[in-house]
């Protein structure tokens, strides 16, 4: 009855670390472009459990839907099952996407903790052709989060990285990395995605220096497009669901 | 032709399929209009007079076979809907039955002489069942409050009213009597099951409300066993849900003497099932060479 649900064929799933696997889907059906921030809400299973379909973000879209996942529980490691040519029951693509910088910004910082970096890449990919200084900041637990980052390379980013226990780039958390926000604030805009608490250091950073930005954030969810208001969280604005009125929102606008 | 047209106090609707309240909304973002317009009738989400916030997050929490649901009626009240709601419903030509809750009787009349008016309005639902409205104590747990409110209302309106009660009582069959005799033209049921869960490594209920709603497929056999129990006592139609996600659920609840049947729950799952429960019932009746849907309903061979 959606207009845009539809089926896809996996084309490849593959674990690019330990923990993240990168699924591609031949996306050839769907109608909507997918812009950068958007998710798709996939139905892992054709029986009941996990009963809830599974939502994530999408990683990139060219002729394929790819995305970037963390197994964490019993959803993702069925997802991570799924052999090449699987059909895959997609909803998608739904949620609001990340906006341009305001005019006068020069430099663009990703700040990403974790799998939370899947909507990056896609935003990359739009950066790279409008000139911005691009600066992506990623944390993650160990080195079972580090996966290759040479895409954000090839994209412009200058790539700054961290791990909780040191095994990869600077020891601690993502914010060990704030300094290389530097320069005027008014040039500036920062793109946040992970963890509650290290989007939260973000904004209370972002809220001290003024600079303005987005974040994508995550809530458990059931239908993904609005109807149940059973992802909805607390904003300045009040109650917003995440997967209709977000995933993306005002990074000053959100209550963590 | 197969007859699957069901009549509830003097409005008819051309099939027994519909929504549950809460579980269907933005129609006109991501729904094939085409598809939507099959349905029999479409129960938006209750409204109340006034707008409501909802409840704290987490709000939502999958179970086996189902979820607990915690919303708190969210809506922004009922001229809103009227205004800016009704107009997109109304445009696809399905029949709306508009549910509502309030804290008293004065409220309900009020809200139900409002949308009386509203002409793609077909019936009234008085959800009477929400567990998410931290009252002491659910209108629908209680007969003489549920035949009071049912009958205020009843005097006021033209419209059908239907009653919607809830699971958590120890005879429902009674309650719906209660309803029946304060003037209800139909009766549905079940709303959800009390219901939550704990996070062991906190030692916090999960949901922001501390408990919700269970519903899905999980509650399917206790509605199924209401749904037959209400039947036996009441002579007005039955709207049933409770965990249905295929025609055969949707098949087993008219047996049992449903009229109509909504689909909740499954559609956060699979949105195509109110329509494929809709084709799997002509499905089954031509199978079984019945004309009417009434051949159906209450058929159990005991
Ligand atoms: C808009 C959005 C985009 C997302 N994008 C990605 C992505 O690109 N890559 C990725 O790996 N994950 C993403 N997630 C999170 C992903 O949906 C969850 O990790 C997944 O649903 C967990 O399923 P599971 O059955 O494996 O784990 P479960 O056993 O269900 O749960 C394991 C843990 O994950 C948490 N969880 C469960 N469902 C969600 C959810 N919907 N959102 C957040 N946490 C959840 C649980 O609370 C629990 O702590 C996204 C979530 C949202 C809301
Ligand atoms: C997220 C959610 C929101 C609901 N909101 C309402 C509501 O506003 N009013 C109401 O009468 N019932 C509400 N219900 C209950 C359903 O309409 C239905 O009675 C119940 O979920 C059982 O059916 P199901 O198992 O098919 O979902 C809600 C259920 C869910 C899951
Ligand atoms: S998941 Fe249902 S409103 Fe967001």
């Amino acid at each position: 009855m959606l207009k845009n649900q539809h089926y896809f064929k996996v084309v490849s799933n593959k674990k690019l670390t330990a923990r993240l696997c990168h699924l591609v889907l031949s996306g050839k059906s769907f109608k909507a472009k997918i812009k950068p921030g958007q998710f798709i809400h996939l139905r892992v299973s054709s029986g009941l459990k996990p009963f809830f379909r599974r939502p994530f973000s999408v990683f990139r879209s060219k002729k394929s839907i790819e995305i970037l996942y963390d197994v964490v529980g019993g959803g993702t490691k069925m997802l991570s099952e799924k052999t090449k040519g699987t059909m895959i029951d997609c909803i998608g693509p739904l949620g609001t996407s990340f906006c341009m910088p305001p005019k006068k910004v020069k430099k663009v910082v990703m700040v990403a903790g974790g799998v939370g970096i899947a909507p990056f890449l896609g935003l990359s990919d739009v950066f790279k052709e409008k000139k911005y200084e691009l600066v992506l900041l990623y944390g993650g637990r160990n080195k079972d989060y580090m996966f290759n980052l040479k895409e954000f390379k090839t994209n412009g980013c200058r790539v700054y990285t961290s791990t909780d226990d040191g095994s990869v780039g600077v020891k601690g958390r993502v914010s060990k990395l704030f300094s290389k926000i530097n320069g005027n604030p008014g040039e500036i805009f920062i793109y946040t995605c992970g963890p509650k608490p290290m989007m939260k250091s973000v904004q209370s950073f972002a809220q001290k220096e003024g600079i303005c930005g987005q974040a994508s954030l995550e809530e458990v969810m059931a239908c993904g497009i609005g109807t149940c208001l059973g992802c909805s969280t607390k904003t300045k604005n009040g109650y917003k669901t995440v997967c209709k009125d977000g995933p993306v929102f005002k990074l000053d606008e959100v209550i963590f | 032709m197969i007859n699957l047209s069901i009549k509830i106090g003097k409005v008819t609707f051309k099939n027994p399929v519909t929504v549950a309240s809460g579980t269907f909304d933005y129609i006109e973002q991501y729904y094939k209009a085409s598809d939507v317009k099959k349905l029999g009738a479409i129960v938006p989400k209750t409204v109340t007079l006034s707008a409501r916030k909802g409840n704290l997050s987490p709000r939502i929490l999958e179970t086996p076979s189902g979820m607990i649901n915690a919303i708190g009626i969210e809506n922004l009240g009922v001229d809103y809907f009227i205004n800016e709601k009704m107009p997109k419903f109304s445009s696809l030509g399905v029949p709306i039955v508009a549910s509502i809750s309030a804290g008293s009787n004065k409220e309900f009349v009020a809200l139900a002489k409002k949308l009386d008016k509203v002409k793609a309005i077909k019936a009234i639902e008085l959800n009477l069942s929400c567990p998410n409205l931290r009252n002491k104590k659910l209108i629908a747990q209680d007969q003489k409050v549920t035949k009071e409110v049912v009958r205020a209302v009843k005097k006021v309106v033209q419209k059908p009213i239907i009653a919607k009660l809830s699971p958590n009582v120890t005879d429902i069959s009674e309650i719906a009597r209660a309803a029946e005799k304060g003037g209800a033209d139909a009766i549905s049921l079940i709303n959800t099951l009390m219901a939550t869960a704990i996070d062991i490594k906190t030692r916090k209920f999960i949901l922001g409300n501390k408990s919700g709603g269970l519903s899905g497929p999980a509650i399917k056999p206790v509605a199924l066993k209401m749904v037959y129990d209400v039947a036996q006592k009441v002579k007005i139609p039955i709207i049933a849900m409770g965990g249905i996600m295929t025609a055969d659920d949707a098949l087993e609840f008219i047996i049992a003497g449903a009229s109509m049947v909504a689909v909740g729950t499954a559609s956060f799952v699979d949105p195509n099932a109110p329509l494929d429960v809709l084709t799997g019932i002509s499905a089954y009746m031509k199978k079984n060479k019945m004309k009417s849907i009434k051949q159906l309903i209450g058929s159990i061979e005991e």
